[in-house]
């Protein structure tokens, strides 16, 4: 018949008491740190995505577009651009599903889509006639914007400004 | 025991004991092949400084990685493949850092000198070839990072545009549209100094 | 003379032509003065820089260079295992001690912070991808917490000839 463990001398179960406690202790991190991991973010990414034209003229000549905020005039003031103005296209907001993605169009030719990749990492790809132009991955997190540009006829440019509204 | 004696051994046999872990052999590949090295890693980098930290690493990365070279190349070409990316890893990581202007942006769809006309000019005539040399060195080291890399890949590495495309990760269609323009830029600079250099031998 | 027929002169000139393609390059030049003194200019232009390459020194003496490469390579070598003489419960042991006090570390850390937050900017790597021609490259500014990613591009790009630049021209 096998010794049962505490009839053990001292010396011995004192070393198999500490492994084991130490064992333990290495559990209750792991669960901690998974726990930890599965209470990110639960609720779908709200992004404001914006189509501006850049230029240096005062007024854009159609009267249904208005000079980009504050809030934006001064992100892009801050960015290495060389326009004098900012006019708003189109603005509009992306709701992404939790892990999911979404398209939407800011122009008969252009549309962005966002993919929610979780623990506030997005891909955002940028459609140029219907062939995809940029693929990007990074954080996105409140406050932070992504400005995709590039030139525009006359020596103005275009840009999708987009914002994680939540 | 007599230190065995790699000064008349031909690169071969040099990279062979060193690949056995002969350390005397490599350091003979070293003396050998370090201004090739240093001087692709100044053309690029253009900082004496950073040249010489990047060629001490390329050269470390050479022995960590001799088991992987197989011979398809010269070793000095193999050593200057090394020394070209950790080149272009370090400029990339600089140009995160800095402020680039829209003009430096605008540069790489070519800019104003896509609508010159072409440029008359025999850049070896009349010119004295050291002063040519360093007119030239000079005009390469006011382009950006990207024009002078795929200039410095296509005209003294002689790759070949996929070959460039890989190496700098960009498309061939980039490679072709930078290369146009350093070559154009080249061209401005050169006709400049051409001319500047005639009125010195007029003088 | 458009940019894409540049384009294709250079690469006609560095042989990156199909035989069809080279072909019909030099049927063009055959034709066309300007299409000759571009590649002319790109020609001088090449054999200029392809002769420039002096010989440039290292400037330190052999000696004290490679002290310092044997020193990194030296440095860098992994150091071979030390097997010790032993039981593994020896070796076990001697890893679990430590370990306990980190683990009880964590907890305590844990507890007193919560579960950790992965949505703070930086903890995963940016990735990008252009496609065609668009030559993406991006600019960042920490203060301004702002991404530019710049299309490198001829102005008449897919992007560009849409409504945001159509409506206001």
């Amino acid at each position: 018949m096998p010794i049962p463990t505490l009839l053990i001398p001292y010396n011995k179960s004192m070393k198999y008491k500490t492994h084991l406690t130490t064992l333990l202790a290495w559990v209750v991190v792991g669960v901690f740190a998974c726990t930890a991991q599965t209470t990110s973010r639960a609720e779908e990414l709200k992004v404001q995505a914006q189509l501006i034209w850049g230029t240096n003229e005062k007024e854009s000549p159609d009267a249904k577009h208005q000079p980009v905020d504050a809030e934006v005039a001064k992100k892009l003031k801050q960015l290495p651009l060389k326009w004098d103005h900012y006019f708003v296209v189109k603005k509009l907001q992306v709701d992404v599903p939790v892990n999911g993605t979404k398209k939407e169009a800011l122009s008969e030719k252009c549309a962005i889509e966002i993919k929610d990749e979780g623990s506030g990492n997005v891909e955002i790809s940028l459609f140029g006639k219907g062939h995809q132009v940029v693929k990007r991955k990074q954080q996105l997190p409140k406050g932070e914007v992504v400005v995709l540009g590039g030139n525009a006829p006359n020596e103005t440019a275009w840009l999708v400004v987009l914002k994680r509204t939540n | 025991m007599r230190e065995k004696d790699y000064s008349s051994a031909d690169d071969q046999s040099l990279v062979r004991d060193a690949q056995k872990g002969e350390m005397g052999a490599f350091e003979e590949l070293v003396a050998r092949h370090r201004d090739k090295i240093y001087a692709r890693a100044f053309s690029m980098m253009r900082n004496e400084e950073e040249a010489v930290d990047l060629s001490q690493e390329a050269w470390v990365k050479g022995w960590q990685r001799l088991s992987q070279f197989q011979g398809e190349s010269g070793f000095a070409t193999w050593m200057t493949r090394i020394v070209i990316n950790l080149c272009l890893d370090q400029l990339r990581k600089q140009k995160r850092h800095r402020t680039d202007s829209i003009d430096a942006l605008d540069e790489e769809s070519g800019g104003v000198e896509r609508q010159l006309p072409p440029v008359v000019v025999n850049p070896t005539a009349g010119l004295e070839r050291n002063e040519m040399r360093k007119r030239i060195d000079h005009a390469l080291g006011q382009l950006s990072y990207e024009h002078r890399t795929v200039l410095i890949l296509h005209e003294f590495e002689e790759m070949e545009y996929k070959q460039i495309a890989k190496t700098m990760g960009c498309s061939i269609g980039t490679v072709m549209s930078r290369l146009f323009y350093a070559r154009r830029k080249m061209a401005v600079l050169l006709a400049d100094l051409k001319k500047s250099g005639e009125d010195r031998i007029a003088e | 003379m458009g940019f894409d027929k540049q384009i294709k002169l250079q690469a006609h000139l560095d042989g990156e032509l199909s035989e069809k393609e080279a072909r019909e390059v030099t049927r063009w030049l055959a034709q066309d003065q300007e299409a000759v003194l571009m590649q002319a200019e790109l020609r001088n232009t090449r054999q200029a820089i392809k002769g420039a390459e002096g010989f440039m020194p290292l400037p330190e003496s052999r000696e004290f260079f490679w002290s310092k490469v044997k020193r990194e390579i030296e440095r860098q070598e992994p150091t071979s295992p030390v097997v010790e003489k032993g039981s593994w419960m020896t070796a076990w042991r001697r890893l679990l001690i430590p370990a306990s006090a980190i683990a009880v570390l964590a907890i305590a850390v844990l507890i007193s912070v919560g579960p950790i937050d992965f949505n703070r900017p930086g903890s995963v790597a940016e990735i990008e991808t252009s496609y065609g021609d668009t030559g993406a490259f991006s600019y960042r500014d920490e203060a301004a917490q702002a991404t530019l990613v710049w299309l490198s591009y001829p102005a008449d790009n897919e992007v560009a000839d849409s409504d945001a630049a159509d409506t206001v021209q």
